[in-house]
């Protein structure tokens, strides 16, 4: 049994590999060198995708069987000439047996076959009446997160900054923000269902109605599939942060908390993962081989990934390309001896 | 009809492999960008945007000549010509 994590950084993509102990790391790379790559999945059928992109060359998929070894897909997902749009970046991918959904910068979503060969503008979405008062965040105006309702293959959410979730109960045809009870960031004067900052989201395994979401402005939960949203952060130091991830086995959730929207870094230059063991309820610090001082890395909405192994693996990279990793579910973490570029993403693949 | 060469940059071998020159028949510059992408379709996206547009950070060099500076890209191409491609980013 192995580990594999994909980190995609702003200048190329490395490869971490371990056996089931992960104690010991084989670091290679840069795949992709001088691209950024701001996405990766595994498809049920077992291969991977990764999204990549340049400012000057734009974005595009790619494909490979082993993650070292990677070729471009011919005729991407792509904007009409009409639309006035352009794919800057591809934010998420999210494949199952039948076909293949991608996030993008500008923000909207791209409909692949179960191949990621042929592709369409999901139009409910992309066309939304609420657009014209879409605003992007700090990131850009990007469709980041995807998830997808285990019980219910017509139900899913996709997350846009800094605009809110949608959710779609027909397959990704029609879509309806789903924001009540979080607080709004960029208010519009008509459109008032929109303009809130979503930055992660994450799913029960087994309960669709069970949602997790860290928004700019708070760490949120819903019970009602989106409907409606109850802030828990008791014991995390800020609500502000990036990324959050759930275990599949033990419902753990993880997040990087930074300090505010002004400074986006660890409180008192202290990185520390927290960990939710109730769904959320509360959330304590997992410091235990962290740096404890000095220590002024952020972590993006990407960057946070478990291997779902029991214990889990949980693994981090940081804005100053820091791997930080635990292999006994957070419980205690090392750092791997590299310095990679700005890390905009991680993704972990247990076989 | 004449034969002229792209040369491309190292960031594109995501798309192409290793070729850094791809050598293709064509009468005009448009022309030959049309085989080019035929040949390596994978280069479509990375040179042009949505709008079929050369993409705004490239820089095309007709021999010498920055291609932005004539009036399209229907201009003849002679024998050995060559057309090199370059990200025009400068600066910090």
């Amino acid at each position: 049994m192995s580990a594999r994590v994909f980190v995609g950084t702003a200048k190329g993509a490395f490869l971490l590999t371990s056996d089931h102990s992960r104690q010991d790391w084989t670091i290679e790379g840069p795949l992709f060198p001088g691209w950024k790559v701001t996405s990766a999945t595994r498809t049920p059928r077992g291969t991977f995708l990764a999204g990549t992109g340049s400012f000057v060359y734009g974005a595009t998929l790619h494909q490979s069987d082993d993650l070292k070894n990677w070729k471009q897909i011919e005729g991407g997902p792509s904007y009409s000439k009409e639309s006035g749009r352009a794919i800057k970046e591809i934010w998420t991918i999210d494949a199952t047996e039948e076909r293949t959904l991608v996030g993008v910068d500008e923000a909207g979503l791209f409909l692949g076959d179960a191949e990621a060969k042929s592709w369409k503008p999901l139009g409910g979405l992309n066309d939304h009446p609420t657009r014209e008062a879409w605003q992007p965040g700090f990131g850009g105006l990007c469709a980041h997160s995807i998830v997808r309702d285990p019980n219910n293959t017509e139900r899913l959410w996709c997350g846009i900054s800094a605009v809110g979730v949608f959710r779609s109960d027909d397959g990704g045809e029609s879509w309806r923000p789903k924001n009540v009870g979080i607080p709004v960031i960029l208010e519009d004067k008509v459109h008032k269902e929109v303009g809130f900052c979503v930055h992660g989201l994450a799913i029960d395994p087994d309960d669709g109605n069970m949602l997790y979401r860290q928004d700019h402005l708070g760490m949120f939960r819903s019970r009602d599939a989106g409907d409606t949203w109850e802030r828990n952060e008791e014991g995390l130091p800020s609500g502000f942060g990036f990324p959050i991830a759930l275990d599949r086995t033990t419902r753990h959730l993880f997040a990087v908390p930074l300090k505010s929207d002004e400074y986006r870094f660890p409180a008192d230059g202290h990185f520390r993962v927290y960990r939710s063991r109730d769904r959320g309820d509360t959330w304590e610090p997992l410091a235990n081989g962290l740096p404890s001082e000095h220590c002024y890395a952020g972590v993006l909405r990407g960057a946070l990934a478990v291997d779902h192994l029991d214990p889990c693996g949980v693994y981090v990279g940081t804005t100053s390309g820091s791997v930080h990793l635990s292999g006994d579910g957070g419980d205690s973490w090392r750092t791997l001896p590299c310095t990679l570029p700005r890390i905009l993403c991680v993704e972990a693949f247990a076989d | 009809m004449p034969t002229v060469t792209f040369e491309l940059p190292s960031l594109l071998s995501i798309a192409i492999g290793e070729e850094s020159e791809v050598p293709v028949e064509a009468e005009t510059l448009a022309e030959a960008f049309e085989v080019l992408v035929t040949r390596r379709p994978t280069l479509q996206i990375h040179l042009f945007d949505e709008s079929g547009d050369l993409r705004p950070h490239i820089l095309c060099l007709h021999n010498d000549q920055n291609v932005r500076w004539l009036t399209g890209l229907d201009v003849p191409v002679a024998p050995g010509d060559v057309i090199t491609i370059h990200q025009a980013v400068s600066g910090g």
